[in-house]
């Protein structure tokens, strides 16, 4: 299979619409789901496996979800093309790593797709770009009811919708954000922020990069529990949550341009920019340490000469196996860093 | 900070978690992290389950303790089992281990009662009798097997529940 013929080098998910799109980069939900009659995939035979996946198959064609839509068996892929569905989160590295029967299901647009034999049978997702909790809601939802008149889902009056981890039972409902606060955490306050939030049956995460800083300053959001409240609210709490953050990580950026601060935090972003235009070797790491400040200069007013949207478009192509992609070639380390300074100085 | 788990290297990912009032604090280096099945790229969706089934030992703290062996009458997991994986094995499991299911859910989630959407599998009245139907041919297929294998005391036990079952 060629996944560079199928999924074009354009994510519509990560186009700067939605709220706040300049400190929300995307949101995300998703629904586990069971049928009935049939084992959890962790303890599933091959067969049984291969089963759900025809099942699931028929009842999305037959629910006529998608007009348009990619069905994608995890066996026709090699390991590049399995990277690039989990660098543009329309598979996990665990379905990535199934063998029997694991398959995923993309729409045209790529908003939506429906993971099969994940760690459950369905997981029902749909991604949008920004702050955006209410559409991507109602995108699980529609899908969820839609195909739940055809499978029969594992439910349980006391239990709710029943999953392979009882940390998914209940509503089975995830929903996060993807949030970037560069200014709260060059002011550090990211601690005590983590901190208030960890009350809130709110999960953080965010990944080290070099030195203190986090991984392109993204973090991620999420509801920690699903069951005992109604999906709405848990919508709600993240929606409030998320808002908060907002909130915080304006006012600190209203601090790094005000008096003294401004020189420092304008020379930082724009030698940042320096270097994603000139450099001739780019580390992802790196490279995600300076897009980070380019993004906050260009949500800030200053002259980036990229927008927020294009930025967003980097932040995924500049990854391993989409660069790989785009080059049409398998890249070692090396050239990787070489290609991706070589693409950068191309775009800026 | 050194990861949490080998203590060695040095901790690249982190996660806070809170549930319950309490948070649960991990830092994990990239090898520790992708062993346990966590991603590392940008922005992954973090695998919830693996981080308290696998990781922190959340499931294992906090399960309640078993008085003897349990199985699922469905699929036959042990209840040893899924302390050691933390994850079920079919939904019968709930039913089969309904009160230690409530105690952790009530546990993990805070409540051990799903108040949100509802689903009505009354919908499907084909349904008990296909998986009947499913359950009667699984069972025969073991019981040819258990008495060609001379096992005879598996197979008298067969035999009574195909017997219950077609009643």
């Amino acid at each position: 299979m060629k996944i560079g013929e199928i999924f074009r080098p354009y994510i519509s998910w990560a186009n700067g619409q939605g709220d706040w799109p300049d400190i929300v980069f995307s949101t995300r939900g998703r629904f586990a789901r069971n049928v009935y009659g049939f084992s959890f995939p962790p303890r599933a035979s091959k067969e049984k496996l291969k089963e759900l996946a025809e099942t699931a198959m028929n009842a999305v064609k037959k629910s006529r979800l998608f007009i348009k839509a990619h069905c994608i068996h995890m066996d026709e892929l090699d390991g590049i093309e399995k990277a690039f569905l989990v660098e543009r989160h329309h598979i996990s590295h665990n379905l990535a790593s199934q063998v029997s029967g694991a398959a995923v299901v993309v729409s045209s647009d790529e908003t939506m797709s429906i993971m099969i034999n994940e760690e459950d049978h369905l997981r029902i997702q749909s991604i949008s770009s920004g702050l955006s909790i209410k559409r991507v809601y109602e995108n699980i939802e529609t899908m969820d009811s839609q195909l739940g008149r055809i499978l029969p889902y594992a439910y349980s009056r006391q239990f709710g919708f029943l999953t392979a981890c009882p940390t998914n039972a209940g509503t089975g409902f995830r929903i996060s954000c993807l949030v970037h606060l560069p200014a709260l955490a060059r002011t550090g306050q990211m601690a005590k922020v983590l901190e208030n939030l960890s009350t809130l049956g709110i999960t953080a995460r965010g990944i080290y990069g070099e030195g203190t800083y986090v991984l392109g300053d993204f973090y991620q959001i999420s509801n920690a529990t699903c069951l005992g409240r109604s999906e709405q609210e848990f919508a709600e709490n993240l929606n409030r949550v998320v808002n908060n953050l907002i909130r915080h990580e304006i006012h600190a950026r209203e601090n790094l341009i005000k008096g003294g601060a401004k020189a420092k935090t304008e020379d930082g972003i724009f030698r940042s920019l320096g270097i994603l235009k000139n450099a001739r070797m780019l580390s992802y790491e790196e490279f995600m340490q300076h897009i980070s400040l380019v993004r906050m200069g260009a949500a800030m007013g200053l002259d980036m000469a990229i927008d927020i949207s294009s930025i967003n478009q980097l932040t995924i192509l500049m990854q391993p196996a989409h660069l790989q992609t785009l080059a049409g070639r398998k890249l070692d380390q090396f050239e990787r860093d070489v290609e991706r300074a070589g693409y950068l100085r191309k775009k800026l | 900070m050194l990861c949490h788990e080998c203590r060695e290297k040095e901790a690249t990912i982190f996660l806070k978690v809170a549930v319950n009032n309490k948070i649960t604090e991990m830092h994990l280096c990239q090898d520790c992290a992708s062993k346990k099945g966590m991603p590392s790229g940008f922005g992954q969706s973090l695998p919830i389950s693996e981080m308290f089934g696998n990781i922190s030992g959340f499931v294992k703290e906090f399960l309640p303790k078993e008085k003897k062996t349990l199985r699922c009458w469905s699929c036959g997991l042990k209840y040893s089992e899924f302390k050691e994986t933390g994850k079920l094995g079919c939904p019968d499991c709930y039913k089969s281990f309904e009160p230690q299911m409530t105690e952790l859910l009530a546990r993990i989630h805070g409540k051990a009662v799903h108040t949100g959407k509802k689903y009505s599998p009354k919908d499907f009245p084909e349904l008990a009798h296909a998986r009947k139907k499913r359950l009667l041919e699984d069972l025969k297929k073991e019981l040819k097997e258990a008495v060609e294998r001379e096992d005879f005391e598996t197979a008298a036990k067969l035999r009574d529940s195909i017997k219950d079952l077609e009643k």
